[in-house]
């Protein structure tokens, strides 16, 4: 898999190429919008991720000319701007994906994997973590075959949890994917959920499943941390 | 009436210099009219005084004093002519003496003799001049002394009574008492017509710059047209108005653009930290410090959010997006997500709803007003406490409260609690978290969709945070969406 970076802030660049280079990923690297526009069009990317301040060429004129060229290639735009109507615009242009500054690494890493995963993703029905089951379908969360009965709220956290395990979720990611943009900033919200959610999950068991990584937000599934 | 309103004070400056004005030019005519008619009046009784020393008593000398009395009856006629005629001889014997006039107005009995020459004497064209009083009348007498041939001297004494002339100045004060009032009056009267005309634009003004605050410093006074001051002062006031917007709309923009900067080299903190504390080998101290830092990143980016969000709100950016929504069932849900956050700290939320509160509006951003008062009112209850979140139809408009029965707050910082970073207290607060912009947000949105929020608190027995919406135009026809 080889992704192409347009972004000129050098050390943000650094972070993020090190991040994906780290999940095995190959990565070219554009500090310039003419560079970058230059790669883009040579190469064959499986994922473009691309500022939208450059210097050079502008990140929506580079979507254009990508778009323009028909190239099928998934872009995620990083920007530090999240008016809703300049998200509308992008999207309009072919953008696939939106990811506003600040974010968390682990956020930009799912968000990548998602767009490499292209077209419809197989989604299994029922995800295990160690001897933790969620039935996707019946809603249904069993736990070393024993029924554990969740309200509406605390099983969409335990799925989101659960659709990667091992990868930690920042709070703000499950504020938006739980509940809605209205709650962030109100942070202590996930942490009380998942107090709850653990008192279920975890409690009546030895081992513990819902991992706190301290600043940076929760993680699911079995762990020398917990 | 405002006694310190500039037309008050206009109109009265200009009736009190009026009345002055009509009092001294009333007071001088009267004082040259009255003057005039004396010397008018005297005139003529010198002329006749002489004329009687000149001929009757030049005749005197010839034929003796008898005749003179006789003629002096009949060429002047004094009665008749409500006159006083006395004629008298050096040594005091009377010649002749006029009887009571027609009119009965003196009587000449009472007329005193001629007092002895002294300095104050009138003299007038040789004549001496006298008033004498009477009990019923004023007289102006002339005297003219004559010496004829034979050494017998004459006092001859013309007089006439003063009343026809006091009556004439008498009626003149009557028709200048009369007629100053109503000219002070009319004159007030068209002044004030005058002036509230000239004043009228300011009143304008004053309205319309009334009207104005930071969230449309985009329009503009009226511009008169008068040519005149007023003209001059609407143009600098709205000078005065475009400098005002270009200031706020700096300091907005720095605002925007500072935060709009942090960004990225927030993102850069937030990664590198985030990369160290995912490290397995990392030691407990140092992971609890890395977590703190990351914590405010977090705080710091919370920050940075809602101050980009406010300035996207002083925008107008809001308006955009306007549906129609029930504000009730939007509540009800919003409080029902949030109520394992209550549930945590032991706090009661009950919901009293009227069915299909109907309002238009930006939806996600109304529940956030909806969240943050929520949340506000959930972090400052203490442990077991109660919240009342009440959506209600008042009058055209929809009423959202929430109430507590909290610590309350201190009635000096009521004024402040929609102000940027404010905090009733530093202590309390920071250990609750948060970036001081929830409830400047909750204003802010609620400027933007033409609602009002106020808060009312006592200390000891709680807030309630009242936010008030007109209803939306035809929330009858609507069925609700589910």
């Amino acid at each position: 898999m080889r992704i192409l970076l347009v972004e000129d802030e050098k050390k943000l660049c650094d972070l993020i190429e090190r991040a994906l280079k780290a999940e095995r990923y190959a990565v070219d690297i554009a500090h310039e919008g003419t560079e970058g526009w230059k790669l883009a069009d040579a190469y064959d990317y499986d994922l473009i991720i691309l500022d939208l301040m450059l210097p050079g060429l502008g990140g929506t004129e580079i979507l254009r000319r990508v778009r323009r060229k028909n190239l099928q290639v998934p872009i995620l735009i990083l920007t530090a701007q999240d008016a809703t109507q300049e998200k509308v615009q992008n999207f309009e242009a072919g953008a696939d994906d939106y990811l506003t500054k600040p974010f968390a690494f682990a956020e930009l890493l799912m968000r990548v994997k998602a767009l490499l995963r292209r077209g419809p993703v197989t989604r299994a029905s029922v995800l295990r973590v160690a001897d933790l089951e969620v039935d996707r379908f019946s809603q249904h969360v069993k736990r070393g075959g024993h029924r554990i009965e969740l309200t509406p709220k605390e099983y969409a956290l335990l799925e989101y949890l659960a659709t990667n395990p091992g990868r930690v979720f920042s709070r703000t990611m499950i504020i938006e994917h739980v509940w809605d943009q209205s709650f962030e900033g109100l942070t202590n919200i996930v942490d009380v959920y998942v107090r709850h959610l653990r008192s279920k999950v975890d409690d009546p068991f030895p081992t513990k499943l819902i991992r706190t990584v301290r600043g940076v937000g929760y993680s699911l599934g079995s762990s020398e941390n917990a | 009436m405002n006694t310190r309103s500039l037309s008050f004070r206009l109109i009265a400056w200009y009736a009190s210099v009026l009345t002055l004005v009509f009092l001294v030019l009333g007071a001088a005519t009267l004082w040259s009219l009255r003057h005039y008619l004396e010397a008018n009046l005297l005139d003529s009784q010198v002329r006749r005084a002489r004329q009687i020393a000149d001929t009757l008593l030049a005749a005197a000398s010839r034929t003796g004093d008898a005749p003179v009395a006789q003629q002096v009856e009949d060429l002047y006629s004094p009665e008749a002519n409500d006159r006083f005629i006395r004629i008298t001889r050096a040594d005091g014997s009377l010649v002749f003496a006029s009887g009571p006039p027609a009119d009965h107005a003196f009587d000449p009995a009472n007329v005193p003799p001629i007092p002895p020459r002294t300095r104050s004497v009138h003299v007038r064209s040789g004549a001496v001049i006298r008033k004498a009083i009477l009990p019923e009348a004023k007289l102006l007498i002339a005297s003219v002394s004559y010496s004829g041939t034979n050494d017998a001297s004459y006092v001859v004494e013309v007089g006439l009574s003063t009343a026809g002339m006091e009556a004439t100045l008498r009626h003149l004060l009557v028709m200048l008492g009369i007629g100053l009032p109503i000219a002070v009056l009319v004159a007030v009267g068209g002044g004030f017509i005058l002036v509230r005309r000239a004043l009228r634009p300011v009143a304008h003004i004053a309205n319309k710059a009334e009207l104005i605050s930071q969230q449309n410093l985009r329009e503009r006074l009226p511009q008169l047209r008068t040519g005149d001051e007023l003209e001059h002062l609407s143009i600098s006031l709205n000078h005065m108005i475009t400098r005002l917007e270009e200031a706020i709309l700096s300091s907005k923009r720095f605002v925007a653009d500072a935060s709009h900067e942090l960004r990225t080299p927030l993102t850069v903190m937030r990664g590198e930290l985030e990369s160290l504390a995912q490290d397995p080998k990392l030691q407990g101290e140092t992971r609890e410090t890395l977590g703190s830092a990351l914590e405010e990143v977090d705080r710091l980016a919370d920050i940075v959010d809602g101050l980009l969000a406010l300035s996207r709100l002083d925008a107008g950016e809001a308006n955009s997006e306007r549906v129609m929504f029930d504000l009730a069932e939007l509540a009800t849900t919003t409080a029902d997500q949030m109520s394992l956050l209550a549930e945590d700290r032991n706090i009661t939320v009950r919901c009293e709803a009227a069915g299909g509160v109907f309002v238009e509006g930006d939806r996600p951003r109304m529940k956030q007003v909806v969240v943050n008062l929520l949340d506000n009112a959930i972090k400052y209850t203490p442990k077991g406490g109660h919240v009342l979140l009440k959506i209600a139809r008042q009058g055209g408009q929809a009423i959202l409260e929430v109430a507590d029965d909290g610590m309350g707050i201190p009635p000096e910082a009521l004024p402040h609690m929609f102000e940027r970073f404010f905090r009733v207290d530093d202590s309390r607060s920071r250990e609750q978290g948060g970036a001081g912009l929830g409830l400047s947000i909750v204003k802010s949105i609620c400027t933007v969709h033409g609602a009002e929020v106020e808060v009312t608190s006592t200390v000891g027995n709680g807030s309630c945070f009242r936010v008030t919406q007109p209803l939306a135009g035809h929330a009858a026809r609507t069925v609700p969406h589910r």
